[in-house]
């Protein structure tokens, strides 16, 4: 009988840790340090009616602080006071973090679920004064405008940031190094930049008026970065030996491509043009510089004005108006569950994949 | 796919059939890698070709360092001086405001939350660096502003005597400080998920030892973690300020763009940048001016080039993993 030997690593016992362990004492005053401060905190509330933000810099944090302190040196003595800090600092920027990130969405989601209505997804905006009452007129003309201008741009940045990752992870060519650099510093090209240089180039050279193709061209420097690093990365992912198994059979370069190492990376490169959309959909000064805006339904590219959501948004804001700004809201309710689709179709294709590499 | 059945025949190699759908195929892959060199040329190139009226005009010293912008005066002022020590201002503050973030996120995902808890906190992270610079800014104007007025109003009751913190007018609203808290919000998620990843790449052993030879959290992060990471974290935070000093339309709202050039008063109602001010001009701007706007955006596309250049150049040295 042939001997199996069991490859897989063994887990490190928890008894090869001792500095993971921790004693009952110590969990003990840590659960006491987390609760008594903003227990009394609490109370300082509910009794002298402190502002909240004051009591939690005043109070709380120091409590806090103090109390963290006193557990750290009942562990490891005088050294403990900063660990005491380094713990409470870190939960404490951290949750700082997540309130910024929970008032961004709340105020978005609250404040836009009270404008947008089916009226207000459907119709477009011809004949809408900055003042008009929310039952008319909407972002209709604005979403088909913003799908029609990233979608253009889609179709290009695509196939080019495809390429791209191909010769940065296929071939042996000497300029990778550069490449990438430049991939990465175009990553930060100021998105008003990115406008200008096609205004530069197409419109104050007369050779178009603000029209939907100059957005779609302005939205290419600034998607095609992520979705050549994206690609790059999960075509990276692709084991090694499937393509060269397919090269060693006879096949050449570009059929092992396209029929091992593109289905391999499916999900991968999926996952790119999601985020790469993502990425461009809500720009704003591009569009401003190079389609401008429109009230009515323009599903030409090539010619006319045309609407979309960023620039809509852009407008409503600077009318400054109750009901503009309640537009506003609405569009950027929009421009956000856009997003989240695309973030979460995202998310959902790159762990498809994990689970499929198990 | 045809199979020759007589495998006795000697194969010969086959790269010459190839060789040409091979090299089509290695060309498109060539040209389109080329594309971001070309897209960055043909940016440089229009740019300075859009620009040179404005230079030939201002004069590049003046047009850099100058204080005017008046498009109604003769001849015209087209002068950038406070705009550039804005950008550079708000995004000193961003950053500043952004690395403790950054970093705590970071470690706590790392090294502190369990597991199932550091994937949720990544994922909002990431959701964080999806959000479009125009709802941030919808949101910084109207709901953060008057709750960041409000810090900024204790900070100078408490600190006014630092000239920094100095107010006569005590209009907090659309301040530096506010504008630079907003821009932070923007760049946390990309020095954190930067920082996380070589947090990520460390080595365990190392750390791992240093416990075990009796360090704690503190000891370890200060004198194993941090020297280890320092070079990826740098480039991270390079990154930040390139993107920083390119956010428009987030800061056009919440800040009061003024050519009254204010230094470092970071709490009072003025301030500047580059890229807000272009889009802010650009709708009634005549044709000198959108010949000095360009130029303002080639100066601003220089500056983030540069910085962002010297950042990948750091990153890609910390992240040998990436090779």
């Amino acid at each position: 009988m042939e001997k199996v030997i069991d490859l897989t690593p063994v887990a490190r016992p928890k008894a090869s840790q001792p500095w993971a362990r921790k004693s009952p004492k110590f969990i003990a005053s840590a659960a006491f340090a987390s609760i008594i401060p903003a227990a009394i905190t609490l109370a300082f509330i509910a009794t002298a009616g402190l502002d909240f933000m004051a009591a939690l810099i005043a109070i709380f944090l120091p409590l806090q602080v103090i109390a963290a302190a006193l557990v750290g040196v009942s562990v490891y003595g005088r050294r403990g006071i900063l660990e005491g800090l380094l713990v409470v600092a870190t939960i404490f920027f951290s949750s700082f973090v997540f309130v910024l990130l929970g008032s961004v969405i709340w105020s978005v989601v609250s404040n836009g679920a009270a404008a947008i209505s089916p009226s207000f997804i459907f119709q477009n905006n011809y004949y809408i004064q900055p003042k008009t009452s929310l039952e008319y007129g909407g972002v209709g003309h604005a979403i088909l405008g913003s799908l029609l201008i990233v979608g253009a741009s889609t179709l290009v940045t695509v196939p080019l940031g495809l390429a791209t990752a191909v010769y940065l992870t296929e071939t042996q060519g000497k300029s990778k190094g550069i490449i990438r650099t430049l991939l990465q510093a175009m990553a930060g090209l100021p998105s008003v930049v990115s406008g200008l240089f096609i205004y530069a180039m197409f419109i104050a050279s007369g050779i178009t008026t603000y029209a939907g193709w100059t957005g779609s061209l302005a939205l290419i420097p600034l998607m095609l970065p992520t979705v050549a690093r994206v690609t790059e990365e999960s075509l990276r992912l692709v084991p090694a030996e499937l393509r060269n198994g397919a090269l060693a059979l006879g096949a050449p370069a570009w059929r092992a491509f396209v029929q091992v190492t593109l289905p391999a990376a499916k999900s991968g490169i999926v996952t790119a043009v999601l985020l790469g959309v993502a990425r461009v959909i809500g720009e704003t000064a591009p569009l401003v510089l190079t389609t401008f805006a429109a009230d009515r339904t323009n599903l030409n590219l090539f010619s006319g004005q045309m609407g979309s959501l960023p620039t809509y948004l852009f407008n409503y804001i600077a009318f400054g108006f109750d009901e503009s700004i309640k537009r506003s809201w609405g569009a950027a309710l929009v421009i956000l569950i856009i997003v989240a689709i695309l973030f979460i179709s995202a998310r959902v294709a790159s762990g498809t994949r994990t689970k499929a590499r198990k | 796919m045809t199979v020759n059945a007589d495998s006795t025949q000697r194969r010969k190699l086959a790269t010459k059939p190839f060789a040409k759908a091979d090299r089509i195929f290695f060309g498109v892959a060539r040209a389109a890698a080329y594309s971001s060199f070309v897209i960055i040329a043909l940016i440089l190139i229009f740019l300075i070709g859009r620009a040179i009226p404005a230079f030939q005009t201002q004069g590049i010293i003046d047009f850099a360092f100058g204080s005017t912008w008046d498009a109604s005066a003769s001849p015209q002022k087209f002068q950038l001086g406070p705009m550039l020590w804005g950008s550079v201002l708000i995004s000193l503050i961003g950053v500043v405001i952004a690395i403790p973030l950054s970093i705590s996120i970071a470690y706590f995902i790392e090294f502190m939350a369990p597991k199932v808890l550091a994937k949720a906190v990544t994922t909002i992270v990431d959701l964080l660096a999806a959000i479009p610079s125009i709802v941030l800014g919808l949101w910084g104007a109207f709901v953060f502003s008057p709750i960041a007025a409000g810090w900024a109003k204790m900070l100078n009751q408490s600190f006014g005597w630092i000239p920094i913190f100095d107010n006569p007018e005590q209009n907090f609203l659309r301040s530096p400080f506010i504008a630079g808290i907003v821009v932070a919000v923007m760049i946390v998620p990309i020095i954190a998920s930067i920082t996380r990843e070589i947090f990520s790449k460390m080595d365990r052993d190392i750390i791992n030892a240093a416990l075990a030879l009796g360090g704690n959290r503190e000891s370890t992060l200060r004198k194993v973690i941090l020297p280890t990471a320092s070079g990826g974290i740098v480039g991270g935070i390079l990154l930040g300020l390139g993107r920083a000093l390119g956010e428009t339309v987030a800061v056009l709202y919440v800040l009061n763009i003024s050519f009254d050039i204010n230094w470092g008063q970071v709490l009072q109602a003025r301030g500047g940048s580059v890229a807000s001010m272009i889009i802010s001009k650009f709708g009634e701007a005549n044709p000198s001016e959108i010949s000095a706007l360009m130029a303002a955006g080639l100066v601003l596309f220089m500056f983030t080039l540069v910085i962002n250049s010297i950042a990948s150049y750091i990153v890609a040295k910390a992240q040998p993993w990436r090779k």
